[in-house]
């Protein structure tokens, strides 16, 4: 709870209720993995990364979204997976460069898990949360790739191996 | 002993052949089933390409190909679900299809229709199947992902 009170005012009423059951927690629990790995990279890349509202607001964004998930899986009945001690970026970071395109691979594994919850639940509330979730998440992408000057910025199909 | 068991035989055969045939006289009687309800995706995909075409007439390229992506996996679900149907440029619902391609358009026109879409999208996720529900999640945050490309 102490944690949540972090996240920015926006995310405090961002959807995240529903009841996921059957495959619907796996996915979810995938989903949260995919947070801490988030919210561990935004950590990381404070050191290589001018510090503005866009990495604060992306780290508040996913630790929100981390404790919304918990809770939802403990709702469930179900144990909310741990955070791993550490995770590998796709390259080294060493600079702003590679610092941005971590969280960029981190927001788009994000995408993947998420949309994985939309195929796994008929859960309306669920479906709002990782649907919220996953809009965020490509929103971030895009912001970072635009910032990295990438293009295309945009992705099409964020939670796709195409986009 | 024979004729006894005849009657019987024979008069089974009747019943299973009425059984048999009533069926038939049914399904020859009742008129053509009613067309189905419009598949509600097939909006989605004409929006998409009516995006598509506004985009590229603002000059837009990105959005003008990723909206065509949208269209292009919306209308496959839509023709998967229901391969017998009339083929899916033809068969776009009345008083959508209609509209000329624009000769021009503004980015704000394009923003305003990718919020649009956006809308329509997160409207119909909570009444389709999964697998359905993913493709949806997917293309609205891609609209997302195009308004956040223009701002």
């Amino acid at each position: 709870m102490n944690r949540s009170a972090m996240g920015q005012p926006s995310s405090a009423i961002a959807p995240s209720g529903g009841k996921p059951t059957g495959d619907a927690v796996q996915a979810v629990q995938d989903a949260l993995a995919a947070e801490h790995a988030a919210v561990w990279t935004y950590g990381l890349v404070t050191a290589f990364v001018e510090q503005g509202p866009r990495t604060a607001e992306g780290a508040a964004a996913h630790r929100a979204r981390r404790d919304a998930t918990e809770r939802l899986l403990r709702d469930a009945s179900a144990e909310p997976v741990p955070p791993a001690p550490a995770y590998l970026p796709p390259a080294p970071v060493t600079d702003a460069t590679s610092a941005i395109a971590a969280m960029v691979a981190v927001e788009i594994d994000a995408c993947v898990a998420w949309r994985g919850v939309l195929e796994r639940t008929e859960d309306a509330d669920l479906r709002r949360t990782a649907l919220d979730a996953l809009t965020g998440c490509a929103v971030r992408a895009t912001r970072w790739r635009k910032t990295a000057g990438l293009l295309p910025a945009g992705l099409a199909m964020p939670g796709t191996a195409v986009g | 002993m024979i004729a006894e068991s005849r009657g019987p035989l024979l008069s089974r055969r009747r019943v299973l052949l009425a059984a048999a045939s009533a069926p038939l006289a049914v399904a020859c009687t009742t008129p053509p089933p009613a067309p189905l309800p419009p598949d509600p995706l097939a909006d989605l995909a004409v929006q998409a390409r009516a995006d598509a075409a506004l985009a590229t007439a603002a000059g837009l390229e990105e959005v003008a190909a990723a909206r065509t992506e949208h269209a292009k996996l919306i209308q496959a679900e839509v023709d998967r679900a229901r391969p017998s149907g009339p083929s899916s440029s033809a068969s776009a619902p009345p008083g959508t299809s209609a509209a000329p391609p624009p000769s021009s358009g503004t980015p704000e026109q394009v923003v305003e229709a990718l919020q649009a879409a956006q809308k329509a999208g997160t409207e119909l996720l909570a009444t389709v199947p999964p697998h359905r529900a993913g493709l949806l999640g997917s293309v609205v945050a891609g609209c997302a992902s195009l308004v956040e490309v223009m701002s």
